[in-house]
């Protein structure tokens, strides 16, 4: 009698089933709990941003997005941007306004979260007042200061004039030579609060004890914020300028309540571009076209933006 | 028990009741955006029509929205070009071409043989027209008129002026920039109807920016009608805007108001010691600029019931007891006889404005390209408008750069 399964072909060996490693259970974990942000993420920027790239590659002027869509692929869009002396003008524009209220914002707002970090009466109260300008809507910023700079009835006209400062009035909003710095003005005050608050944040976590050492070795106030204060809040500090350009350099709503990007386009940056050729010329292929410049400008600014920040913190 | 179905039964009907009553009142809701919801005078004038309308059609509401004028156009073509446009089409006329071009509305040809809407409208309705057919009512056709105060002309020991150059002289005399006393309000900022405003001094001059179906904006006489509205501009409050003028007007502030003949409702809302001065008249011009102003309307996408709906309100608003009652309010009604011999007697102000309406020449362009892209027209007009009002940049190069720009950007061949 054979044993059962004697003369059987040696069995191949049983592949023990592998046991997933705790590391890739872990991953998948990190991926199923990722999922709704990065599918929310593909449906609210991913496919915005690839409707517009699409129509920046459909020439032709059509009303209807439908139609404008149903136009075949071409380049006419960006040919005929770049060869606007609008695009260029509005570039230059948004570079200035982008430097010209960052930087003076940056300085406002370091200057006052070294202030507010001190101690002195009602210190709590003000640091709540000064979050104000940035809560205001931007329309609001702007109605407030054209009553303020206006040409004729304006306070600030009436009182430069008592001070003998000015003998006519200036159009602040409808002079081209002034329109650029008039919308300066309530950009850099809705603005500035924003790096109070997060200088003061990044100057709170300071240790104390740095000063105290700082002081023994007999370093003065500039050398301690040299080499104390500017470390601490460097990081946060630069991030802070980084998004608040970005902010800046798409800014839409102070700039066309104020002025339109007028007067004869002396405030027409690339926001305000955009909304002319898609709303006014109703050329929604140009609009994007610029749109799409926009961005890879951006791009470009934050990509080099990072490796500074990276040289800098290595 | 039959408590229990007395219950049962009440409940079942109530019931039965809720869910049959809105079929049985259901209402039609007609869309209506303008920009005149709130315009002093014409307003009283939309909402009692709209009330007698809803009286007479008890099963369709009208629900009319006011939108700011410098957003309406751009707000519509987006309505339309997404496919939801108003039931009610109501349009500034100059903008009529460019909604008509892209098959937007409907031709009432044969509505309107049924009307005696053609035989009874002026000639201007001719501009309702778009490839052959006729796609609009004509709401009003009008002259501009000059609104002065007479105080302050009085105060000047100055007459009403008869001529551009009195104009000038006028505006200088009486403004004080310093008391915040100006000479005229208009237009100073970005606005759409900045065009009428400098179209107004070349139309009313005898010269035209469009001759021979080509850009004419290097004609010396447009140059020396466009430096005239610069001059006009140094006497004028900068950065405003057409609401802003009109309320200066109405405040007292000013001497001088060039606008539609529809500020005179606005007039009423003047202080009471400034009321009695302000005075309507005839522009020192030449030729009376003028033009369609604005048109009712039916979109081709509206279903038929509601379309249906829409045509008896404008049907309504044709009829000769609601123009007349249009006219009263101080805007020139198209049909024919609108104001009777006994209404004129009694509102002298509606005399000159018939009259000026009457001989009014159209002062926006009648090239189909320019018609049917008329944002973009206006646009660049505006900017080089702004331009001569901002910069020192001289009047005959400002205007060949925009020739050239208009060239380029929109010809006309």
């Amino acid at each position: 009698m054979r044993a059962i399964g004697a003369d059987a072909a040696p069995r191949a060996p049983v592949r023990e089933r592998r046991r997933p490693t705790l590391k890739a259970a872990e991953q998948r974990l990190a991926w199923l709990l990722l999922a709704p942000a990065l599918l929310a993420i593909a449906l609210l920027i991913g496919w915005p941003l690839y409707v517009i790239v699409q129509m920046s590659a459909r020439p032709g002027k059509a009303l209807a997005i439908s139609q404008l869509m149903a136009q075949p692929f071409g380049t006419a869009n960006f040919e005929r941007v770049l060869h606007q002396p609008a695009l260029w003008q509005a570039f230059g524009h948004s570079a200035v306004y982008t430097l010209g209220s960052l930087i003076p914002a940056f300085i406002a707002g370091l200057l006052f979260a070294l202030l507010f970090h001190r101690s002195f009466p009602a210190r709590r109260w003000l640091r709540s007042m000064l979050l104000l300008p940035w809560a205001v809507p931007g329309v609001v910023v702007s109605v407030t200061f054209l009553w303020m700079l206006d040409a004729s009835y304006g306070v600030v006209n009436a009182v430069l004039r008592d001070l003998g400062l000015l003998a006519t009035d200036i159009a602040w909003f409808v002079d081209a030579r002034t329109a650029m710095a008039a919308v300066l003005v309530p950009t850099i005050w809705k603005s500035f609060p924003f790096f109070t608050i997060t200088i003061l944040a990044a100057l709170q976590s300071i240790p104390e004890t740095l000063y105290e050492a700082a002081r023994v070795d007999g370093a003065t106030p500039l050398q301690q914020f040299r080499h104390v204060t500017w470390p601490g809040i460097a990081g946060p500090a630069l991030l802070a300028a980084l998004l608040n350009a970005l902010w800046t350099f798409r800014e839409f709503d102070i700039i066309y309540a104020s002025t339109r990007g007028g007067p004869a386009g002396a405030t027409e940056t690339l926001g305000i571009l955009v909304y002319r050729e898609a709303f006014e010329s109703f050329r929604f292929g140009t609009a994007a076209a610029i749109g799409v410049l926009m961005l890879a400008t951006a791009t470009l600014f934050v990509v080099l933006f990072m490796r500074v920040l990276k040289r800098e913190f290595a | 028990m039959s408590s229990i179905l007395t219950r049962a039964a009440t409940v079942a009907l109530v019931a039965a009741a809720t869910l049959v009553a809105p079929e049985l009142h259901a209402q039609t809701t007609l869309e209506f955006p303008t920009w005149q919801a709130e315009e002093p005078g014409v307003s009283t004038w939309w909402k009692d029509l709209i009330a007698a309308y809803e009286k007479r059609y008890p099963d369709v509401k009208i629900n009319m929205q006011q939108v700011a004028f410098a957003q309406f156009v751009k707000q519509m073509t987006v309505r339309f070009a997404a496919g939801n446009p108003p039931d009610i089409v109501h349009l500034p006329s100059r903008d009529f071409a460019s909604f008509a071009d892209q098959g937007w509305l409907e031709p009432l040809d044969e509505r309107l043989k049924r009307t005696d809407i053609p035989a009874t409208w002026p000639p201007l309705q001719s501009e309702m027209q778009w490839n052959g057919k006729t796609q609009g009512v004509l709401l009003m056709g009008y002259g501009g008129m000059l609104f002065y105060n007479d105080q302050k002309l009085k105060d000047a020991k100055l007459g009403v002026p008869k001529s551009p150059d009195d104009w000038l002289a006028a505006m200088k005399a009486t403004t004080d920039a310093s008391k915040g006393q100006f000479g005229l309000a208009t237009i100073t900022a970005e606005h759409p109807n900045m065009v009428v405003e400098m179209a107004s001094w070349v139309i009313g001059s005898g010269a035209d920016w469009l001759k021979g179906g080509n850009y004419n904006f290097t004609d010396p006489a447009v140059v020396k009608a466009v430096d005239g509205w610069r001059q006009s501009v140094a006497y004028a409050p900068k950065g405003t805007n057409s609401a802003t003028a009109r309320q200066l007007f109405v405040d007292g502030k000013v001497t001088f108001l060039r606008d539609g003949p529809w500020v005179w409702g606005a007039l009423g809302k003047a202080p009471p010691d400034v009321r009695p001065n302000l005075k309507i008249g005839a522009l020192p011009f030449p030729v009376t600029p003028g033009g369609v102003s604005n048109s009712l309307h039916l979109a081709t996408k509206t279903e038929a019931k509601k379309k249906e709906a829409a045509w008896n309100f404008i049907q309504m608003a044709a009829s000769p007891e609601w123009q007349s009652r249009y006219a009263l309010t101080g805007s020139p009604a198209p049909r024919k006889g609108a104001l009777t011999a006994a209404d004129l007697a009694a509102n002298p102000h509606l005399k000159v404005i018939n009259d000026e309406a009457a001989k009014a020449h159209n002062l926006f362009p009648e090239v189909q390209p320019v018609r049917a892209q008329y944002n973009d027209f206006a646009t660049l007009v505006t900017k080089s408008a702004m331009r001569m009002i901002s910069t020192p940049d001289p009047t005959s190069k400002v205007l060949a750069d925009l020739q050239a720009e208009l060239t380029r950007e929109l010809p006309l061949k």
